[in-house]
């Protein structure tokens, strides 16, 4: 008897010891600040942590932010962007949603709405109509379900510009290449002269899908083709077109355009490798444009220039596109109510209204909001690619549109296809991902 | 109330706390998973209950196979490598000659380093642009060794093995000069008066002597290795085209990248299978008493 006794009191002490840790929680609710206003506490979750511009001016915002509204308190989580999205769809299985946070148009928002974990933000933009005015069209479009907005875009993400270096092209006697030809025949001479023609870092796989094929994809197959066999809606990414596209890049791959071990070097030593002027050309994202402007120096900088992918011939899209979407804005989390969603739409304001828009352009991002730009204040290259995209319409993004399984697909696929796999086995393990997924 | 129950009872009591934890923090999470693991579950919203469907569906992938191939690799490599190269420094290093603690931490030392900084040291050893391997082999005058050591799917897994090992020698080393200390000095006396050196002491005294020891570390070994994630997400994330995936970075990339949780979660239930089976076999096979 004595003996379940003090197994009883062990329990005992050992469970009162857990549960002492969790005791003192949110004893600071509800406290006054001297101007009488009631204090209001939201949480902030965000992904600006680098040392790039936009990310110091983001969160120069958030502290000038704190700073003018004492009655507002911020429970701020700032995580590097690599992680931040599996951190985010973590705290979501969770059910634990912070008040605001950056989002991603598109699946995202999808999966959000339909899991209820979002609210949308119309009742702010019929308040603000200016601002909503301002926007680019389209710009909500990733963000609206059955006519709700959930968010504002405070960014707009190219993501295959064709960046040059002029003087290499120069030294070499090459010109812009405008045709895929002359991009094979430019491959060729740079390749001839043991110069790394394209800088190519797909260690993370999603580069060579979400710049490369994207676009290159879309000159072969336009973008109706794509969007159908998304859907699985009348084509099948087995189509002899899209194989067709797999096995341009093939190709590209095969000539030599890409420097050796492409598939061990992440984005960033890529940009690095094309700002120091170690390959003539890179195809990458309107993301290396505010990298750029923090760590490559000026004469490098005024060295670049930036175009579109090369036409295909006899591809069915448009060979004036680039494929690109409406960056992150910030969604609402369900559990913001009453005082403390008007803090955060405040906040909101403060982040994405139009005087950050201005701010966030002006420090070599892209933004889809309508802003004059003062060419004194960004770099050489930034207004270059501002100009190119004026003049060019947009074009999907794979992993935009297709499901996660699929895209996922699509970058495992690339990898092996420019290791030598064949086009139409690849074509074949997209399609199953696609189809399979979607059935789900 | 004799003493033994008395002892019995205090034994109980001492346990009860790192037993409830244990219960809590381990037990229960791995019967939740393999519960999960019922599931089609996107992480949000409503799961939809399929049975067996996942399990069924990871034992039909072929990836799963390569990665449990891979990871058989990674176990065979520890095992075979870590092991003994850690049992003959430590043979080497018992001694508490200054010179010998200076090479025992050194050995010690990439233990103290978090992984993702051995990750990221040997990613640039390995670089293809700048890697310092590469540096080497030219300027020994064997540019023709030069590969590339990470992007090239025949060679990235046995080149992820080095630093695998590496990492890991410090602690069963500590284990086995731990060990080795414990032997009684009498042994070490009577064996001087029968006349007995150099490996027949070895093999006969010294080696049967720490047999648990051994036992217990090869069981750690294996365990570990099939948890081998962190150094192989740093260094490869599992690719190029899943060339190096291993079965947690397998369960990792569906559970994360793709966001199957359920599917993720049958995963990581089949792999604690798979791992009892294979920790049960090495078991069996080392139940033959040295002694």
């Amino acid at each position: 008897m004595k003996k379940t006794l003090s197994v009883i009191m062990a329990s005992t002490v050992a469970i009162s010891l857990l549960l002492a840790g969790c005791g003192n929680k949110d004893s600071d609710n509800g406290a006054k600040p001297s101007d009488g206003k009631e204090k209001v506490k939201i949480s902030l979750w965000h992904n600006y942590t680098g040392d790039d511009q936009r990310a110091q001016t983001m969160r120069s915002i958030i502290d000038q932010f704190q700073k003018d509204h004492t009655n507002i308190e911020l429970d701020i989580q700032a995580i590097p962007p690599d992680g931040y999205r599996t951190r985010l769809k973590t705290v979501a299985a969770a059910n634990e949603m912070p008040d605001l946070f950056v989002m991603w148009p598109g699946i995202m928002t999808k999966e959000f709405q339909a899991g209820g974990l979002i609210q949308p933000i119309n009742e702010l933009l019929d308040k603000q109509t200016d601002w909503k005015n301002g926007f680019l069209p389209g710009s909500f479009d990733g963000f609206t379900i059955d006519s709700n907005i959930y968010s504002a875009p405070i960014a707009l993400s190219p993501t295959s510009i064709l960046y040059y270096n002029k003087s290499i092209l120069d030294a070499n006697g090459l010109q812009v290449p405008t045709t895929w030809d002359d991009l094979m025949k430019s491959v060729e001479v740079l390749k001839g002269k043991k110069i790394t023609p394209i800088a190519l870092g797909n260690k993370a796989s999603w580069l060579a899908q979400s710049s490369i094929l994207s676009s290159l994809a879309d000159r072969v197959t336009g973008t109706e083709w794509f969007l159908k066999a998304s859907a699985q809606d009348g084509a099948k990414f087995t189509d002899p077109e899209f194989v067709q596209a797999l096995q341009h890049l093939q190709d590209l791959g095969n000539a030599g355009a890409f420097q050796e071990g492409f598939n061990a070097i992440d984005n960033t030593q890529m940009e690095q490798m094309f700002a120091q002027g170690k390959a003539a050309f890179m195809i990458d994202g309107g993301w290396a444009l505010t990298n750029f402007a923090a760590n490559a120096t000026a004469e490098a900088m005024e060295q670049m220039g930036a175009t579109v992918l090369p036409s295909i011939p006899g591809g069915k899209g448009d060979p004036n596109t680039l494929s690109g979407v409406v960056g992150t804005g910030l969604g609402l989390g369900k559990d913001a109510t009453g005082a403390k969603k008007e803090a955060a739409f405040e906040l909101m304001l403060a982040m994405a209204g139009p005087d950050a828009q201005k701010r966030v352009l002006e420090s070599n991002q892209l933004v889809s909001y309508k802003v004059d730009l003062d060419k004194s204040k960004v770099t050489p290259i930034f207004s270059k690619v501002y100009e190119l995209l004026n003049t060019v319409k947009m074009t999907p993004v794979y992993d935009g549109i297709m499901t996660s399984a699929g895209a996922e697909a699509v970058n495992n696929g690339l990898q092996e296809l420019l290791m030598g796999g064949k086009a139409a086995d690849i074509a074949k393990k997209i399609q199953e991902a696609q189809a399979k997924s979607l059935r789900r | 109330m004799t003493s033994t129950s008395r002892m019995k009872s205090f034994i109980v009591l001492g346990l009860l706390p790192a037993l409830l934890l244990f219960v809590i923090f381990v037990m229960i999470p791995i019967i939740w998973s393999a519960y999960y693991g019922l599931f089609d579950w996107k992480g949000i919203g409503s799961a939809k209950f399929i049975g067996l469907g996942n399990y069924l569906e990871a034992i039909q992938d072929p990836i799963f196979w390569l990665s449990f191939k891979n990871n058989m690799l990674v176990v065979v490599a520890s095992v075979f490598g870590q092991v003994p190269i850690a049992l003959i420094l430590a043979l080497l290093l018992l001694k508490n000659h200054w010179f010998h603690s200076f090479i025992r931490s050194s050995v010690f030392m990439p233990m103290v380093l978090s992984s993702v900084v051995v990750g990221i040291i040997w990613g640039y050893i390995y670089h293809p642009e700048i890697g310092i391997l590469n540096f080497l082999l030219d300027s020994l005058g064997l540019g023709s060794w030069k590969k590339l050591w990470l992007a090239d799917p025949g060679i990235s897994m046995y080149s992820l093995m080095v630093p695998i090992i590496w990492n890991y020698i410090g602690p069963y080393l500590i284990i086995f000069i731990a060990a080795l200390q414990n032997i009684p000095g009498e042994i070490d006396d009577a064996a001087k008066i029968d006349g007995v050196q150099g490996s027949r002491k070895l093999f006969s005294i010294t080696l049967p002597m720490i047999w648990d020891t051994i036992k217990v570390v090869i069981v750690l070994c294996i365990s570990g290795s099939l948890k081998a994630f962190d150094l192989i997400y740093i260094m490869t994330g599992g690719g190029p085209a899943h060339s190096t995936e291993v079965l947690a970075s397998y369960m990792y990339n569906n559970t994360f990248s793709i966001y199957r949780f359920g599917y993720g979660s049958a995963v990581s239930t089949t792999i604690i299978i798979l791992s009892l089976i294979l920790i049960a076999g090495s078991q069996y096979l080392m139940k033959k008493d040295y002694r």
